[in-house]
């Protein structure tokens, strides 16, 4: 159509849309936003499904958790040496961890103990021990924080250390010997690292226990079958394997997404069979307009084609404008409002930011759901008016 | 230039269909000026339209410049009428919030001219109706004489060889409706074929006029 584009048409279809201006410019209005929304939901789930990607990377493969009566529980120690007699297990971290619940700013923290002479089961926390001195940390008894950590410390007066309240009401002062900050916001921005011995204490744990146990792998095509041995000779121990961290995170956006996705739907056919019927509706101006253009030689081509440049123009305009919008809304701003929707499922207040991320076929999608569909729901009753007589129209 | 054989068109009212044409058979020659006299509902205008091919005979053939108009498909229709019918309108049937020039150059728009023919075509036919003066106006904002003007600009902006006219003068008072007689006088001597509906008396004693026919219940008289 381009090689055949006659300009003078262009031109006279930009006059028409200003000419009913205020018509178009709530139409125009109402399209941009409903295309600004969906867009803006896909980027935020987009966003968040590549960096929970690269927290699942880094996940242990396999983590083996203990119920007792249907509840977790702590798990011997004593286990992890008999798991390395399963063949195919590389290595097995036992791990004491687990949340703290920070009153005054209504946030868990992430309190993970680590031991400065064990392999770490993330690379996350393999950077944070070649960047600080673990040894120093464990004779210090201090520990290490993450960003968001800090700053939420740092506004309830904790600047230097913080005073954790452990299960028989003691006090245990552990001082912050360092900030953390890792590309991975999502991981570690509620996380507090300390010495083992520390995290038995403030969690009141027996030494002999652990929270659960990591388990490696050599070949990853194997984990079914390990996971399989594993259970069957610890009948009270689950197996969580990487793949269902990630299935379930993608579930609960994907269902959120998805959500958003018939909630735009069920607006955008509204919208579209209000335009439908508001353009099937011809004034009585516009159609005696059609018919004086067929009077003066214009055919009902020229006429469609007319009509085509004015909702092509007033629907791309809503779609790049939305698109930049969303982008502005999305990355810049980092989505206020929206994001908590979606992030509301956590009982962290990471404050990390949305990693950019242009989905191609998200833009090509929003692009058909809406131009054309715009297109066709004005362009047919056009259609119908223009191959009305013009002698009958103009009377 | 036109003919016409057996045409009839009639229309629906109600479940009765009403004939607003019967059995009209008309030859007009090229660079002929003819009045076509007739009440009103005498059916006119419905005649003009069929010529223009805005409305199709329920029989008979309606031909202009020696093609079927009332055969031919849609977009060869309204080609024929673009390039070589132009047409007045008795209510001017301007497009209003244009001005004048958008107006007169409106039916061009399907041409793809180039903007300098396309000003030249218009600024030439503006002048030859004086309302050139007037070009930048919205037509909403002129009087009815110079609104008939920009109507006839258009019709002309195409240099037509066909001119159907509609009641021209029916909106005029007799001054202006002179004047407008006096520019059908000039097309006349430019060669164009004139059909003129009208039952204005001030048509029926001109001197340039060929002909006049009356038209009487769709009949021919």
């Amino acid at each position: 159509m381009i090689f055949n584009m006659n300009f003078l048409l262009l031109d006279y279809a930009i006059r028409s849309l200003m000419r009913r201006f205020s018509k178009n410019f709530f139409i125009f209005l109402i399209l941009s936003l409903l295309i600004f929304l969906l867009a803006s939901v896909l980027m935020i789930a987009d966003a968040i499904k590549l960096e929970l990607n690269s927290t699942l990377k880094t996940l242990p493969q396999i983590t083996l958790q203990r119920f007792i009566a249907g509840k977790q529980s702590d798990v011997p120690i004593a286990r992890a040496e008999a798991l390395l007699d399963i063949e195919g297990i590389s290595s097995v971290t036992p791990r004491v961890w687990g949340y703290y619940y920070f009153k005054p700013a209504g946030v868990n923290f992430s309190v993970v103990g680590i031991d400065a002479y064990e392999e770490q089961y993330s690379s996350t926390l393999t950077h944070l021990t070649q960047r600080f001195d673990m040894k120093l940390l464990a004779n210090k008894e201090s520990m290490i924080v993450g960003e968001g950590v800090k700053k939420i410390l740092a506004e309830n007066y904790y600047t230097d250390f913080f005073n954790f309240i452990t299960p028989d009401g003691q006090w245990k002062r552990v001082p912050i010997a360092g900030v953390f900050h890792s590309d991975l916001a999502l991981e570690s921005n509620d996380l507090i690292i300390l010495p083992k011995k520390l995290a038995y204490a403030i969690f009141g744990m027996e030494e002999s226990k652990a929270t659960d146990i990591v388990v490696k792998v050599a070949n990853v095509k194997e984990i079914a079958t390990i996971v399989q041995k594993i259970t069957a000779r610890y009948p009270d121990m689950r197996a969580i394997t990487q793949d269902d961290i990630r299935v379930s995170y993608q579930n609960i956006f994907d269902y959120k997404s998805g959500f958003f996705l018939s909630l735009f739907s069920v607006s955008a056919f509204a919208f579209f069979i209000i335009i439908y019927d508001k353009t099937s509706g011809l004034s009585s101006e516009e159609k005696r307009e059609i018919g004086i253009l067929k009077a003066i030689g214009w055919s009902s081509d020229d006429i469609v084609k007319e009509k085509f440049y004015e909702s092509f123009i007033l629907s791309l305009g809503a779609f790049l404008l939305s698109i930049s919008c969303a982008l502005f809304y999305v990355y810049a701003l980092q989505a206020p409002l929206l994001r908590n929707l979606f992030m509301g499922y956590s009982e962290l207040k990471p404050t990390f930011l949305l990693p950019f991320s242009f989905n191609l076929s998200m833009v090509i999608l929003l692009f058909l759901l809406s131009v054309p569909i715009y297109i066709a729901a004005t362009l047919i009753p056009s259609w119908r008016a223009s191959s009305l007589d013009a002698d009958e129209v103009m009377r | 230039m036109i003919q016409l054989h057996d045409v009839c068109k009639s229309f629906m009212q109600g479940d009765e269909s009403v004939f607003a044409l019967r059995q009209i058979s008309l030859h007009v020659k090229r660079g002929e000026c003819v009045v076509l006299k007739g009440n009103s509902g005498s059916g006119k205008s419905t005649l003009l339209s069929l010529i223009a091919g805005l409305a199709q005979p329920n029989s008979g053939e309606v031909s202009v410049d020696g093609r079927e108009i009332s055969k031919l498909p849609e977009p060869f229709s309204a080609k024929l009428r673009r390039q070589k019918i132009g047409f007045i309108f008795q209510k001017f049937h301007l497009i209003p919030h244009l001005t004048a020039l958008e107006n007169v150059i409106t039916p061009l728009i399907p041409e793809n001219l180039s903007l300098s023919l396309l000003d030249e075509k218009a600024k030439t036919s503006m002048e030859q109706c004086g309302i050139a003066h007037k070009a930048q106006m919205r037509v909403n904002r002129l009087s009815g004489g110079e609104q008939q003007r920009v109507a006839i600009a258009r019709a002309l902006v195409n240099n037509p060889l066909l001119i159907l006219a509609d009641e021209p003068t029916a909106n005029l008072d007799e001054n202006l409706s002179r004047e407008l007689i006096a520019q059908f006088e000039r097309l006349k001597h430019q060669g164009i074929t004139q059909l003129i509906a009208t039952h204005d008396p001030l048509f029926f004693e001109l001197g340039f006029v060929d002909r006049i026919i009356e038209i009487k219940n769709g009949e021919l008289v």
